[in-house]
Parts: C-alpha cells; structure tokens; sequence
C-alpha cells in the first residue's frame, strides 16, 4: 500500500517526455545566449537575428507546452494509482467483513481468498501448506455458510458487490429531454 | 492542497521520508567548499581578466577544490557521499510528480534533482578549468576549439546557477525547509513537516 510516492520510471512517457524538455530546454539556453550575445556585440536587431530569435520563442513555447502536459500527466499517473489501491483496499475490506458475517474461521477465509482470487485446490493446498482433503471441507464450510453452491457463485456474491453501488446509482429513470 | 495532503498522510510511508525537526546534513567540508565555489566562479565569471594570472589560480583553486569534493564524495560524511545520492533519472521524475502532485516528501540529504544539478556542476565546472587550462598551453594556444567550449561550458554554468537557484528557492517553499539555510549552518530544519 506503498502508493504515496510511486516511483516513476524513466522508460515510460513520462519520463520520455521530461528527457526530451531537458534536451529542449539545453537547446534552447544555447540559442537564448548565442541571441543575446549577438545583440551584444553588433547593438542592435537585424532580421537574421529576429528569425533567431523568433524560432527560440517558438521552441520555448513548446517546451512550457510540454511541461504543462507532463505535469497533467504526472498527475493523472498518481490519481489512478491512487484510485486502483483505494479499490484494492477497498475489496480486500469488503471481503473481510463479508467473510465474518458469513461467521468463517481464519482458515476458511484463507482458503476462501485464495479460491476467489483462483487458486484451485491444489495450489491452495500448497500455498497453505495443508493437505487437499483439509482445503476441500474448509471449501465446503465456505460454500455452506455463504449458502453458494461452488467456486462461480462464491466469486459473483462480490462481482455483483462491485456492480451495485455505481450501477445502481446510475440506474435511475431517464428524464425525457434532459 | 488539503484535500491532497489528507489523502497522502492515509497510507504509511517509508521511515526516510518523515523528516521532522532538526537534521544535521552538511558537513563543514560541503559548506565550505559550496561557497568557496560561488565566489571563485563568481570572481572568475564576473569580475576577473581572462588574461591575467589571478583568473588562472582562481580556475586552479576551482579545478582543485572539484577534485577534493569528489574524493569527499567517496570517504567523507554520510550525506556528502555519491553513494547518498546516487544519479537517479526515476527518483527525479517521481520528485516531479511529488511537486504535480502537492505531496511534501522533503529529503534528508539531497534530493534526486539536487542530485542531478551537482553532477551537472561539478562536470561543467570541470570542463572549464580543463579547457581553460588548456588555453594556456603552448599546444593550444591560438587554438579556437579550447576557447569556444571554454566559453560554452561557462554560460552553461551560469544558467545551470540560475536553475539551481530558483530550485533552492522553489523547494524552500514548498517543502518548508530552508535550504540556503541549511548549507551556512550544515542543519536542515523541517517546520511544520507534513500535515
């Protein structure tokens, strides 16, 4: 749930647009100079320089241009990973309390988390270190006290959890002509 | 912004990153040799005769004290060393996204983009004693390229300054740590911390 400082990779379009403003802005401080040096030493404009000048506003244009979208871009970056742990977190809780009030032992939640998330039998057995026979009454406990009759019903009790808040919101009646 | 920081302060974060109160940070060698380099670059860039004797020694002293932070980056303090702040393209852009994203994460010792304007300066600093040196020689002498790139490296410095100034000013601020401070004194001082 480390998710308050996700790093950010330099092999993503984050990080390739931040090297191509870096290259820009490198760029543009050397045209910026040779400008200025130039209007130093001859003391005035001439069109040549203005046509530099010129083409150097328009790179800096697009470098803030650049920085404005990698800001936004970092920005929604951190948002969704927010959003995705929140949901994380939020069905990890959500199974928790609906397994207590399914009343079920630490272990049959254990083998419960597992199925749903879709170990079979077999690899539950060997990530619990408990023998298959062990993981097949634990299973049937499950099935019994959430009243499902296998594994698909047991993973749509939370599917359809998932489903009922922002579909049932926005199913409301559509108001003809709005 | 509060709404921000309410969401950030939900989740544990790492030990590093929850800096509160006084941290001593630079050792003396640092801050000596920080400001030492800002007023014989000063001197140089600003004041000084390209021509004369005293431009050359003050280009030694830099080339020499640069050689001296580079044997500190590896025995000297903890903070001083490269180890402490290694070159980090991503830890950069994820202090990027801390500034996109108003989350506070003050660093100990230098942060990723601080981190990054010192091999920057130091390298360019380099270049121009090098060069500059090599103005002086007779091989060179006369030789337009040493001049040129001398003369390149130096503006390069000049806005690498810039940059680093308006950053220290920018940080400052934002994360609530004085930082110009904080090399005179050698101690970081982190107010009010993360709310």
């Amino acid at each position: 749930m480390a998710m308050a400082s996700e790093r950010v990779s330099l092999w993503t379009r984050e990080g390739a647009l931040a090297a191509l403003i870096l290259f820009q802005a490198i760029c543009a401080s050397f045209f910026l100079v040779d400008v200025l040096e130039d209007i130093r030493d001859t003391g005035h404009f001439s069109v040549l320089l203005n046509v530099e000048l010129f083409a150097n506003l328009g790179l800096m244009g697009a470098i803030v241009v650049e920085a404005r979208v990698l800001w936004a871009m970092l920005r929604r970056q951190a948002m969704s990973d927010r959003a995705l742990s929140a949901a994380q977190g939020a069905m990890a809780e959500l199974m928790e309390s609906q397994f207590r009030s399914w009343g079920l032992t630490t272990s049959e939640a254990d083998v419960a988390s597992f199925t749903i998330k879709g170990f079979s039998i077999a690899e539950t057995a060997e990530l619990r270190g408990s023998s298959e026979a062990t993981v097949k009454s634990h299973l049937n406990a499950v099935y019994r006290k959430a009243g499902v009759s296998g594994r698909a019903q047991l993973v749509s009790v939370f599917v359809e959890e998932l489903f009922e808040g922002p579909i049932g919101r926005g199913a409301k009646p559509q108001q003809p002509g709005v | 912004m509060a709404h921000q920081d309410t969401l950030h302060t939900d989740f544990p974060e790492p030990k590093a990153e929850q800096a509160q109160g006084a941290h001593r940070v630079w050792d003396p060698f640092v801050r000596i040799f920080h400001w030492s380099i800002v007023g014989l670059f000063g001197a140089n860039a600003l004041f000084t005769s390209p021509k004369h004797d005293l431009h050359h020694y003050i280009g030694y002293t830099v080339a020499g004290l640069v050689a001296a932070r580079v044997l500190w980056g590896v025995i000297g303090t903890r903070h001083a060393r490269f180890s402490d702040f290694p070159p980090s393209p991503s830890g950069a852009l994820t202090q990027l996204s801390d500034m996109a994203n108003g989350r506070r994460h003050a660093h100990i010792g230098h942060s990723p983009l601080g981190a990054l304007m010192i091999y920057n300066l130091l390298a360019t600093l380099l270049v121009i004693a090098g060069s500059g040196w090599l103005m002086t020689t007779d091989a060179y002498w006369g030789v337009a390229w040493p001049k040129e790139v001398h003369e390149a490296a130096v503006n390069w410095a000049e806005i690498s300054v810039a940059a680093h100034v308006a950053a220290v000013v920018f940080e400052s601020r934002r994360l609530r740590v004085n930082l110009a401070r904080a090399m005179i004194t050698g101690k970081k001082v982190f107010t009010g911390g993360r709310r």
